[in-house]
Parts: structure tokens; C-alpha cells; sequence
């Protein structure tokens, strides 16, 4: 038991401000709200409501679908430049390079999308720009989703650049020329030995870049207006407004959601473990 | 490797257009990345008065409205201490239990490092309203600063877990056995053993723990109190428009961050340089003694 003592700062945090409240918000979705209160009357009321809404389902349906789009976005812009960085470019110089894609990390995620807002935004720098010579902002540029998925990428590509680096790095290029000596074509060398070695890391990436993005609210509430609002901030709206029963419902399947990936790409991970000998 | 590819792709005049397009594409890329930010940095220093395009002039004016507002002061102050505390619990938190998941031979420790970065792994937003929910009406608590430094510490912990552990697990444990077979008791070992191999990792764990608290929104919106936060002054600002002042407190909060990291890159190398020589030193005075106690660096 005295070796775990150690752990016992790490519990109280975690189980106290972690763990307690997760299985608070369990509750609330199935209890009561009376008035600004949630009562512990068990109820299956809040998903019911929820289910039977058509804005909450649609809301719900358009952020899985923005989701996967600003997902695979992220994965297409990324994928060329981890290709180059661990291809072409020389191992002196791909550290300093992949510092550079983690560098915006280091600017406060908030300020990170404000200065969007400052190029996209009601007289942002795009639309100034464009206007100096005679054209105006394409109206799905500003508060719609297209900018909402265009800042997404935005902020989860150095996720995915890292992540893909990871695995292209390991692979053995001379493997290609081998396979095309034998008579496969470029492209089949490409699908039949390159993609199953890396197949791992294109899981990882999306895994990283995917769960995140479900739960934003920030990027929707700042460039996304009215039609890009996404389920994290119904959940936002429900809690600044008390109606936390039916905010814990939607946030609860924001995590089922979140639970479901995490499982099936726990299995791709032991994959991992053996494709690399462990 | 690289070198070999490519000396046999330049041959092909397609592979080298191939080439030459992903070059293209990493620029692009790289300009994609930065342009915002220093987009966001040259509007703070410009004189137009709406904070936006076109650039009149240069002037530091915005900056010093900073020093006028005592709203904005309040907000960097309460950062600070904020991320002081912050800091402060999830480097005795986040250590401590790295010493046991990684020290300690004990079953579930998969299990158990799953359960710590959980919080990393789950979206901020749920994090957020759950911890509102159990502050508010679990315990009847009022929202303060307290419970902007609970929440942070939630988040911020796992981090300093994960760097210290990362240093744990690469390091030698019979440097410890030896110290004991010398007769050092676990104290000394502690100071003489331990801490000059881990510090750099606590230290480096510390300041990304400051980092990230300073510039933490998305848990910190839910459980903030009367007393906010610099980025909560801020999205409370451009909620209402962009302003060259925002500007000004937007460049000077990416100035913080960054100079933290290039501390927290920096200093942890200084610091095991220094211990380095410091052992160094030691051990030539030992082998003077007794030229057969030489000591491997």
C-alpha cells in the first residue's frame, strides 16, 4: 500500500475535480431540472428532449459532419509536408523545421483564433484588402462554416504534421524503389507498401485531431456566426443559461462520441505495438 | 537515406517537378502559419484607430493605454497568480505521481496512467461544464479564483506527469543503488542522486505548467468568478469588436509565452551542463584521491 502514497496528491485532484464531476454530469443526465435546479429524480426526459428536437439533432449531425471535413482537411494539407520534411529535407535541418510547426502552439489558443477574427472578421484585413482592389468578401468567408473549418485546420494542423512526421519518418524509402524494381507502378508501391507501414500514424493524427475539434466552441462562438454554431456551444448555452440537465445530456454525447473512437483506435494501437516488433 | 532517394529521383524530370511542388507547398504552409500572428503584432503597433487595415503609421500608443487601464492590470495580475498557483500543485502533484507510476511495481499502471492524462484527452468544454456543475451545485462553492486554479491544475498536471516520467523512465537506477551501497540514506539520495537528475525535467515540466495556465481559456471561462483572467479580459473585449489596445495586449501576452518557452528550452540545458560540470569537478577531485574512484560522466 506505501507504494502508493505517491499517488495520493494525484488522486484528489483527479478524483475530486476530475472524476467527481464527470460522474456528476452522468447524473444530471438523467435527473430533474426544476427551475435553475436539477433535482435527483431519475429521468430519461433530457436525452428525450434532445432527441426529439430537430435544431439540437441537425447541430449535432452538422458538427460530426464539420468535424470529419476540418479532420480530413487537416490530414490533406498536412500529409504533402510531412511527406517532404521526411523525404527530402535533411536530418539536420527537420528538427528546426518541426520546430517552427509547433511554434504557434506557444501562442495562446485564444489569441491564436482572435487573429483570425482580425483577417476574416467585419472589416478584417481580408476584406480591406480585397476592397483595395474592388472586390468583396465572399459572404461564406465571414461567420459561416467554411471559416469555421478553415480555422480549425488552422489550429490542430501542427497535431497532425507531428504525428505524420512520426510515422513517414520510420519508413525505409529504399522499400519503394525495391517495389517498383519488382514491376509495381508508382502508385501501387505507394498504396501496398508505404500506406500499410504509416497506416498506424494516419490513425493517430486523426485521433488527435478529430476528438478535439468535436468538443470546440471558441472557433464557431468567434468566426463561425449563427450557421457555424457547433454542439460545444449548445453546451456552452445551456450552462450559462443553468438548464444544466439538458447541457449535461448533449455533453454526454459529446463524450459517448469521444469514448467510441477511443476504444476502436485503442485497437489500432496494440496493432502498433506489434507492427513495430513492440 | 534521404540523400540515396534522392539521387536517384533527380533523374526523372517528374519527380523533380514532384519535388519542387511540395517545396512550394511546405512554404505555403509555413507562411499559413505565421501570418496571423504577425499580422496580429504589426496591427499593435499601427496608428489607424479601428485596429485594422490600413497601416497610417507606427506608434506605441497602444501599449501604453495598457498601463492606463487598471481593469486590464487587475486581469494580468490575477493571470499571474493564477499560474503561479497553478504551477506551483502541478509540479508536487504531477512529480509525485510520476515517481510512483514509474518507480513502483504496481499492477493497473497502464490503467493508471491512462486515468492521469485523461484530462489532456478529453475536450476542454467537458471538462469545463462538469467542473462548473460540481463547484456550483455539488459542493454550493462561489466561483474565484480558486476554482479557476482547481480547474487549470486539472489540466495542466497531466503535462508535468508526462515530461517528468518520460525523464524517470530513461534513468539509471543503479546510480541509486550505488549511492545506497555508500551509505546514503533516502534523503541524500534524494538531494545528491535524484533531484540533480530529474530537476531539469520538473523544472522544464513547471513552465509549461506556467505557460499553459497564463494562456487558458476553454476550462477558465466556465469556472471564472468576478475576478477574470487576461484571456478572459480579452474575449470579453473582442466580443464587442477588435481594438488596437486588444492588439497590443495580444502582442504582449504572445511575448510572455514565447519568452517562457525559450526559457523552458534553454534553461533546463544550462542547468545540466551546469550539473555536469559540476560532477565533472567532483569526480577529478575524487580521482586525485584515489585514481581508482574515476566516475563516467
Amino acid at each position: 500500500m506505501a507504494q502508493y502514497t505517491g499517488f495520493a496528491p494525484a488522486m484528489v485532484l483527479f478524483g475530486l475535480f476530475f472524476a467527481a464531476p464527470m460522474a456528476l454530469i452522468v447524473a444530471y443526465s438523467f435527473w430533474t431540472q426544476n427551475g435553475y435546479q436539477v433535482v435527483s429524480q431519475w429521468t430519461t426526459a433530457n436525452y428525450q428532449q434532445v432527441f426529439s428536437t430537430s435544431v439540437y439533432v441537425n447541430t449535432f449531425l452538422t458538427t460530426l459532419w464539420m468535424t470529419a471535413a476540418a479532420t480530413a482537411v487537416t490530414l490533406a494539407v498536412a500529409f504533402p509536408f510531412a511527406y517532404w520534411l521526411a523525404r527530402y529535407v535533411s536530418r539536420r535541418w527537420q528538427r528546426p523545421l518541426l520546430f517552427l510547426v509547433i511554434l504557434p502552439f506557444w501562442v495562446s489558443y485564444l489569441l491564436r483564433v482572435t487573429s483570425w477574427v482580425i483577417v476574416l472578421g467585419n472589416h478584417g484585413a481580408l476584406s480591406r484588402l480585397l476592397g483595395l482592389v474592388g472586390l468583396s468578401t465572399p459572404s461564406w468567408l465571414l461567420y459561416d462554416r467554411p471559416a469555421v473549418i478553415f480555422v480549425l485546420v488552422y489550429l490542430y494542423f501542427p497535431f497532425a504534421a507531428l504525428t505524420l512526421f512520426a510515422a513517414l519518418e520510420r519508413f525505409d524509402w529504399r522499400q519503394l524503389h525495391a517495389a517498383m524494381d519488382l514491376g509495381a507502378t508508382q502508385a501501387r508501391a505507394f498504396r501496398q507498401v508505404m500506406l500499410p507501414q504509416i497506416k498506424p500514424g494516419i490513425t493517430t493524427a486523426v485521433i488527435f485531431v478529430f476528438i478535439p475539434i468535436l468538443g470546440e466552441y471558441l472557433t464557431p462562438e468567434l468566426v463561425g456566426g449563427t450557421r457555424g454554431v457547433m454542439i460545444g456551444n449548445l453546451v456552452d448555452n445551456f450552462f450559462q443559461e443553468a438548464q444544466y440537465a439538458e447541457g449535461a445530456a448533449i455533453a454526454i454525447l459529446i463524450a459517448a462520441v469521444v469514448v467510441v473512437l477511443l476504444v476502436i483506435f485503442r485497437k489500432s494501437l496494440e496493432v502498433r505495438g506489434e507492427m513495430y516488433g513492440g | 537515406m534521404a540523400a540515396e532517394s534522392a539521387s536517384i529521383e533527380i533523374a526523372s524530370g517528374r519527380a523533380r517537378l514532384a519535388r519542387g511542388g511540395l517545396v512550394g507547398w511546405a512554404v505555403l504552409i509555413y507562411v499559413f502559419l505565421f501570418s496571423p500572428i504577425v499580422l496580429l503584432i504589426l496591427l499593435s503597433f499601427n496608428k489607424n484607430r479601428y485596429g485594422t487595415f490600413p497601416i497610417t503609421g507606427w506608434t506605441l500608443h497602444w501599449f501604453t493605454t495598457i498601463a492606463n487601464s487598471p481593469d486590464l492590470q487587475s486581469a494580468i495580475k490575477t493571470s499571474l497568480r493564477v499560474a503561479l498557483e497553478v504551477t506551483l500543485i502541478s509540479a508536487v502533484v504531477g512529480t509525485s505521481a510520476a515517481f510512483t507510476l514509474v518507480r513502483s511495481r504496481l499492477r493497473f499502471r497502464t490503467a493508471f496512467r491512462i486515468a492521469f492524462t485523461l484530462p489532456i484527452m478529453i475536450p476542454g468544454v467537458l471538462i469545463g461544464v462538469s467542473l462548473l456543475s460540481f463547484l456550483r451545485q455539488g459542493l454550493g462553492l462561489q466561483l474565484s479564483t480558486t476554482t479557476v486554479v482547481i480547474g487549470q491544475s486539472v489540466y495542466t498536471t497531466p503535462f508535468v506527469l508526462l515530461i517528468v516520467a518520460s525523464r524517470l523512465e530513461g534513468f539509471d537506477r543503479s546510480l541509486e543503488r550505488a549511492a545506497s551501497d555508500l551509505g546514503a540514506n533516502a534523503l541524500r539520495r534524494f538531494r545528491h542522486v535524484i533531484l540533480p537528475l530529474i530537476g531539469p525535467a520538473v523544472f522544464a515540466g513547471a513552465l509549461f505548467a506556467f505557460t499553459l495556465s497564463l494562456d487558458e481559456f476553454v476550462i477558465t471561462f466556465f469556472i471564472i468568478g468576478a475576478q477574470i483572467t487576461l484571456p478572459i479580459y480579452i474575449y470579453t473585449q473582442i466580443k464587442f469588436g477588435i481594438t488596437p489596445s486588444i492588439n497590443a495586449v495580444a502582442t504582449l501576452l504572445i511575448v510572455i509565452s514565447l519568452g517562457i518557452t525559450a526559457l523552458g528550452l534553454v534553461i533546463p540545458r544550462i542547468l545540466r551542463t551546469m550539473i555536469r560540470r559540476v560532477r565533472g569537478r567532483r569526480a577529478q577531485q575524487l580521482q586525485a584521491v584515489s585514481p581508482a574512484a574515476s566516475e563516467p560522466a
